[in-house]
């Protein structure tokens, strides 16, 4: 089990660093990234596991995005970096994906499909697809905005 | 950029900060800086020289007027949003550059300087990114529960859409046309595993294989928009992320459709 969480943390840890990259992060940032993205995302897989907490995705991220949330809040000011540094590259990897794939598929197979049965199936998948995809999307927002919300002056003055 | 009149007193004109405000503005705002952050660093700056700031932060266009304290002589600049981009190097440095002249550490003639620097000096290696935005996505396959096969087929068809996006980029294709090509490739590489069936995980590589496309970034500055009320910049940004995606939807389709592979 340790070794499954650990796993996914040392995952979640490259991918943040891959896709912090794209936005041109200052070199400095990059460690500070692996870090809130594998404690973060090793958080949600820990909450989710039916092993231990068991909870649905939804809330599980949105205590790994509030711990997100906290932990870059309080490591911007050692990075000297604005919050949003951090903060995206970490949340990246909880972005979900094959929700979004699977409700992109769904909308294609309503098109397709010439069945009513077939059609409702597919309607099914793409809108419990694309709630599940906007509803993480949007709890992920919220539950890492809420610490740079509380701590304003310290997320702020960050780059002091 | 015009630079101060007197130096010696560290002090612009009007004229002179809000004609610096605006390209300050255009460039942070374009780098991928969130609304909150542009009035805040601006508002910060406009402080330091006993000057007042008011903003009007639209899609593509930065509205900034300054004021005197006295309130008795206004200027105004709309200066367009600077196409660049997403860079938080730039965003961290322009922000450390607002606390500078909050703190009096610089006056405004190095400011300008500085700030000349900043926007000229960002300069990333792009072997390197395309090596680490490769591993990243066969991370994010095996964080989907992909396996070996999934992760090295994934690694491919991104090095491959990757560079392709690079290289449209580089020759200022549209950014739309850009995401469907990439897309198109990565599908079609990400669906070797279920035509040759080599893999336990197939439909993860085809799904994993294009999602470095996805626009997360604008994506998470709309929503941030959005909690500070800043809705029309948050819908704008939303609309491009949706319409992104969307091309990302038609490369997938299209790849799908020509390697003959179902959806589900």
């Amino acid at each position: 089990m340790w070794i499954q969480i650990l796993q996914d943390g040392l995952f979640a840890a490259i991918a943040a660093i891959g896709f912090a990259a794209i936005s041109r992060p200052p070199k400095r940032a990059y460690l500070y990234c692996a870090i809130i993205a594998a404690v973060g995302h090793a958080s949600r897989y820990m909450l989710m596991s039916q092993e231990l907490a068991g909870m649905h995705i939804i809330p599980a991220t949105i205590c790994a995005s509030f711990i997100i949330g906290m932990l870059d809040v309080f490591l911007s000011p050692v990075v000297h970096a604005p919050a949003e540094t951090c903060l995206f590259p970490a949340l990246l990897p909880m972005i979900p994906g094959i929700y979004a794939y699977k409700a992109f598929g769904g909308l294609a197979m309503c098109i397709l499909c010439d069945q009513p049965s077939a059609f409702q199936n597919s309607l099914f998948l793409f809108a419990h697809n694309a709630l599940t995809c906007g509803t993480v999307l949007l709890v992920m927002v919220i539950g890492a905005t809420i610490p740079i919300f509380i701590f304003k002056k310290v997320s702020f003055q960050a780059t002091r | 950029m015009t630079r101060l009149s007197d130096h010696s007193k560290g002090r612009p004109t009007t004229n002179e900060l809000c004609k610096f405000l605006s390209e300050y503005s255009a460039w942070l705002i374009g780098c991928g800086a969130t609304c909150i952050r542009l009035e805040k660093n601006v508002r910060r700056i406009a402080a330091a020289y006993g000057m007042e700031v008011e903003l009007t932060i639209m899609p593509r266009h930065v509205h900034i007027s300054v004021w005197e304290m006295s309130h008795t002589n206004a200027v105004t600049t709309i200066a367009s949003v600077a196409n660049t981009p997403i860079s938080f190097n730039i965003n961290t440095q322009l922000s450390e550059l607002s606390w500078e002249i909050a703190d009096k550490k610089i006056d405004f003639s190095d400011a300008t300087d500085r700030f000349e620097r900043i926007i000229t000096d960002d300069h990333q290696s792009r072997w390197q990114v395309l090596g680490l935005v490769t591993l990243a996505n066969a991370s994010f396959c095996r964080l989907f529960g992909g396996d070996a096969i999934a992760m090295s087929i994934v690694a491919i068809a991104t090095l491959a859409g990757y560079y392709l996006k690079q290289i449209m980029l580089s020759r200022n294709i549209d950014i739309r046309v850009t995401v469907i090509a990439c897309s198109f490739v990565s599908a079609i590489l990400g669906a070797t595993d279920i035509l040759f069936a080599i893999g336990t995980t197939p439909a993860i590589a085809l799904g994993t294989s294009v999602l470095y496309l996805v626009p997360g970034i604008p994506f998470l500055n709309s929503f941030s928009d959005m909690l500070y009320r800043h809705y029309i910049c948050a819908f704008s940004r939303f609309t491009d992320a949706i319409v992104l995606t969307c091309c990302l939807s038609i490369g997938l389709c299209l790849g799908m459709i020509l390697m003959n592979v179902g959806m589900f």
